[in-house]
This record gives structure tokens, C-alpha cells and sequence, in this order.
């Protein structure tokens, strides 16, 4: 099986996504706002890694030559990943990673949702185990978010979901290379998907009283095609790269 | 619907005094929270799991460090699964320790945080490099895993014991897991063979030291005389010394000891421990446990608003 380029690009999308999104989590290991809220958080992002990891075999798999998988996730150039902003930027407010979790986790349910068809086995398999720990993710979003948004009196949710609603639209910039729903590789479009996405956020919102209005969709958030790293992308890329740079060619 | 502290079988008793409760203990009983016992056992008990408590905490926050530098995505979620584990055992033992009366979690946590609260002294150092992590997971965690082998092995207090069968089960997948990484880097390059010796060198003496001073003579220890500890201090960490020399020369690497040596019958007796850097990072507050606390202290206090936010919505 042959990737082609929109499929490869959907993928590695995915891929960087869970990537970034599961290492900015384990931030949050030991530091969490009580003890089963560590717990809860560390699974995911444990799981969010699993999908990375899943992704970026069936990428390695697809290549002529053989690729050590640490070293294509964590070695490449800043330019060549296609991870969103929403899922690389710093988010050390828990505010702030709650909502991210929250916003990424409903898109990530719609994204898997569209590839559990894929005439590819190994994304339509993948595609089904992740689906079915995404629940988990958004069920543990859902109502952490239900009891806080309402609840907050700090306002801390209302400026968090204005500082990243922005940021999360980017999530659905189509890659430059198309989307490959006309091959049936996806069963939904990503504009459609990020539609549903928009009505299923301003639902939740509203289902929770949460003092928020959601940011216009004018604001600009220049991801180019996800071609374009967040700021912060450096400084998180080198700590990600910390110890594997020591020396290349040793077995860790 | 039965709770950690709320055993199905014997509940409320009490005992006439001290002697009568130590014929109980020595006879084989186990003590449950809803029973009528001594104030002595009650205290040195709590005590023993609220500093067991606190240092699982202690010992997660030293391993997040570098959890974000692990050299790759395997690897990650294996010291994340792993440090959760060491979460997720404060966690039990904050439970079991608040089901005492004694004090509640955020008491237990926020004393801590405070700097008033005493944790396990080898989470007091800094893990310097990526292989200090790896002689955590080998050194510290076999440590562990032996101390509370041997606390498992008799404990009177049947909610403590009751969550050691799964902490200590899980230690012993964390010492596996330290002897395979360990096993990375002596068999690996010359850099990662000199980053574990040099890790070796700043980790083995506080490891050695995790099993405390020699224990009182006789049974004047009440942890001993309780049956909450099987053996004594001394006693598990020669058998710590024993297994862990000839594992560590077998894989090339020094023992930071001068004055270590076999005897005649071919027993390894460690060098005479220097206690006195130990006291004066206790008295300091350690090289790198006031910064680890300070910033596990300052997201308390950050995320004060997400627990207020709960109780409002409970």
C-alpha cells in the first residue's frame, strides 16, 4: 500500500498532533490541580502518544527506506512537522491545558470518526482503538469541563477558551497537498468536519452556562497549512530533543 | 459497598491495655480502622504511612523532571506510566493515612507543601541527567521495592497492608523496568556507559541510605515491635548491598565506596556510611527538594480555583 501525498499528510497531521498534544500533557505529571485529576490527565496523554505512535509506523511503514521511529517523531526540522498550534503551544495554566484538552478532544473524536472507514486497514484499525479511548478523553473533558465552566468565578475558562479558540481553528486548515476525501480514504470532508465542530463547541458552552463568547472566526491564525510552528516551537522541540541528541547513535 | 477503611469483618474492637494489644498483634491480629486502638500504635502508624505518602509524591515529582526529555515516545509513556504508578500510591496511602483520623489528605499535602512534613531522604537530590533517572528506576526503586516487601510481609494495620499487595507488586515492575534501561546504558556507547557511572556516583549512597540508620537493639523500635516492619534497617540494606555489587561490576561500572570489600566467605560489607551529608541536607532542605516542593506547592495554590469550582458544582 502506497500512501499518496494528501493521504500522507492527513496522517502525519494526526500524527504531530497527538504527538505534541501528548508530550505538552505529561507537563502535568504530579502537578495536577489534586491527585486523580494526575492520574486522569497521564493516561491521556499516554494514550495520545499510543496514537502518535501508531501513526507514525504506518508513515514509516509506507517509506522506501527504512526510518527509526524516535528519530522521525523528535529529529526533524521545525519546518517539517504539520502539527497544529493548538496542540504544540505551552499551555502551563491548568485552565488553559483543560480547555485544550476539551477543544482537541472533540475534534479528535470527529477526525478519528472520518477514518474508521479507511480502505487502509492499518488507519481504519488504528482509527477504532483510538475512537474508542478518545471516548474516554472527551467523556473526562465533558465533565470536567461541565462542573468548572459554569462554576468558575475567576474567569479563568472564559479568558483560556478566548486565548485558544483562535489557535484551535487551525486545527482544521486543510494541508497544502488537498484533502483526500475524493479518494475515500476520509469518509467526511475536513470542512465539514470542522463545522460540526464549531456547532458542537457552541453547544457545550451553552449546556454549561459558561460565560464565553466564542471569538469571531475573523481572527487570523496564520498556520499556513500547518506549515508554520507556534511560537514557543523551538524551545519545546529542544527539550523534546534534550537527552536523544546526546548521542545519536546509541539505543536509549 | 465496602470502603479501604471500612473492612467487611472485625470491627470496634478494643483492647484492656498496651500488653493485651501486643499478645493481640503477636498472636497474628490485624488491626482495622474501626477498632478501639491504642493511641501509641495509632500515631507511630499514621506517621509511618503519611511519610510513605509523601514520599511516592516526593518520588513522582523527582522523576517528572525529565519525563519531558525522554529520549523517545516508548519511552515517555513507559517513566510516565511508571510515575504514575508513584502517583497513584500517594494516593492509596493519602487515602489509608486520612481514614486514621489523624489528619485529612489536604492537610497531609499542604503540610508538605509547607516544608513541614518529612518524605524518604533520596528525593531530596537532583537528578542531573537522563541516566540519573535510570539509577532512580534501577537503585532507588529496588530500594524501595525491598523496604516494602518487608513491610508487607507481617503489617498489622489491614488497610496498609491491603494496598502494599498492590504497590509492591508494582514495584517490582518498576525495578524490572530499571534493570532493563540499566541494562541500555552499560551495554550501550561509551557516553551512555559514562553518564550511568557518573549517575552511580551521585545516586548509590543516597539509595544505601533509603533504609534509614540501624534500627533500635532488641524490639525497641515499636514499627518492629507492631509488626508494621519484618526486619530491620540494617539487615535489608546488606541484602541491598549484597545483590546490587556484583550486579554493578558485572556491568563494568565503580561502586563509589573506598572502603567496600568481599570477607572470607565472599559477603560484600559496605564502607562505614557517612550519615552527616544525609543530616545537613535534611537540616538545608535538600539540593533539589525545595524547588521541586515550591513548584508543586505554587500549582497547588495556582489550581485552588479548579478544586473551588468542584465544590461549588458537587
Amino acid at each position: 500500500m502506497t500512501l499518496d501525498a494528501a493521504e500522507r499528510a492527513l496522517l502525519l497531521a494526526l500524527a504531530d498532533d497527538e504527538h505534541m498534544v501528548g508530550a505538552r500533557h505529561t507537563n502535568w505529571i504530579g502537578l495536577g490541580p489534586f491527585l486523580e485529576e494526575d492520574l486522569a490527565f497521564c493516561s491521556i496523554a499516554q494514550d495520545e502518544l499510543g496514537h502518535a505512535i501508531g501513526l507514525y509506523e504506518i508513515l514509516l511503514s509506507d517509506l522506501p527506506d527504512s526510518v527509526e521511529l524516535d528519530k522521525y517523531a523528535m529529529l526533524r526540522d521545525a519546518a517539517d512537522y504539520r502539527s497544529c498550534w493548538l496542540a504544540e503551544v505551552d499551555c502551563s495554566e491548568w485552565s488553559d491545558s483543560l480547555v485544550r484538552h476539551w477543544l482537541y478532544d472533540r475534534a479528535e473524536a470527529l477526525r478519528w470518526g472520518a477514518l474508521t472507514g479507511c480502505p487502509d486497514e492499518r488507519v481504519a484499525a488504528l482509527a477504532i482503538r483510538a475512537l474508542r479511548e478518545e471516548a474516554f478523553h472527551l467523556d473526562h473533558a465533558e465533565r470536567f469541563m461541565g462542573r468548572v465552566a459554569g462554576a468558575d468565578a475567576t474567569g479563568k475558562i472564559a479568558a483560556s477558551i478566548n486565548r485558544l479558540m483562535p489557535l484551535a481553528r487551525g486545527l482544521w486548515d486543510v494541508p497544502a497537498e488537498g484533502d483526500p476525501i475524493a479518494s475515500g480514504f476520509t469518509s467526511r470532508p475536513i470542512t465539514e468536519l470542522a463545522a460540526e465542530w464549531e456547532t458542537l463547541i457552541a453547544a457545550d458552552l451553552e449546556r454549561w452556562g459558561a460565560d464565553s463568547t466564542l471569538p469571531g472566526s475573523t481572527v487570523s491564525t496564520d498556520q499556513v497549512h500547518r506549515t508554520i510552528r507556534s511560537e514557543g516551537f523551538d524551545a519545546f522541540h529542544a527539550d523534546l530533543q534534550r537527552v536523544i541528541l546526546l548521542d545519536t547513535s546509541a539505543i536509549w | 459497598m465496602h470502603t479501604l477503611a471500612d473492612p467487611p469483618t472485625m470491627r470496634g474492637r478494643s483492647w484492656a491495655d498496651l500488653d493485651d494489644f501486643q499478645a493481640f498483634i503477636d498472636g497474628g491480629g490485624m488491626v482495622e480502622p474501626g477498632d478501639d486502638m491504642p493511641t501509641e500504635y495509632r500515631d507511630e502508624v499514621f506517621r509511618f504511612i503519611e511519610f510513605h505518602a509523601n514520599s511516592e509524591l516526593m518520588g513522582g515529582l523527582t522523576e517528572r523532571d525529565w519525563i519531558p526529555h525522554a529520549p523517545g515516545l516508548r519511552l515517555k509513556q513507559i517513566f510516565l506510566a511508571k510515575t504514575q504508578d508513584e502517583i497513584g500510591h500517594a494516593h492509596l496511602l493519602y487515602m489509608v493515612a486520612a481514614d486514621m483520623g489523624v489528619k485529612t489528605r489536604t492537610e497531609m499535602l499542604e503540610q508538605l507543601f509547607d516544608g513541614r512534613s518529612r518524605f524518604h531522604n533520596v528525593f531530596h537530590y537532583q537528578a542531573v541527567t537522563w541516566a540519573d533517572q535510570v539509577a532512580i528506576a534501577f537503585l532507588v526503586d529496588a530500594a524501595a521495592f525491598a523496604s516494602q516487601r518487608a513491610v508487607f510481609a507481617e503489617c498489622t494495620y489491614g488497610p496498609y497492608k491491603r494496598v502494599l499487595k498492590r504497590i509492591v507488586a508494582e514495584e517490582g515492575f518498576h525495578m524490572r523496568h530499571g534493570e532493563e534501561m540499566l541494562l541500555r546504558l552499560a551495554t550501550g556507547t561509551p557516553t551512555q556507559h559514562e553518564m550511568f557511572q557518573a549517575a552511580l556516583d551521585r545516586w548509590w549512597w543516597p539509595a544505601v541510605q533509603l533504609f534509614g540508620p540501624d534500627s533500635p537493639p532488641g524490639d525497641a523500635d515499636p514499627l518492629i515491635r507492631w509488626k508494621i516492619k519484618s526486619q530491620r534497617n540494617e539487615d535489608l540494606r546488606q541484602a541491598y548491598v549484597q545483590k546490587y555489587v556484583p550486579l554493578l561490576h558485572g556491568y563494568g561500572f565503580e561502586i563509589p565506596d573506598p572502603e567496600l570489600r568481599q570477607d572470607a566467605e565472599g559477603v560484600w560489607r559496605a564502607g562505614t556510611i557517612d550519615w552527616e551529608p544525609l543530616k545537613a541536607t535534611m537540616r538545608q532542605g535538600g539540593p533539589d527538594s525545595k524547588r521541586r516542593i515550591a513548584t508543586a506547592a505554587a500549582n497547588w495554590a495556582d489550581t485552588a480555583w479548579v478544586r473551588e469550582a468542584l465544590e461549588v458544582s458537587a
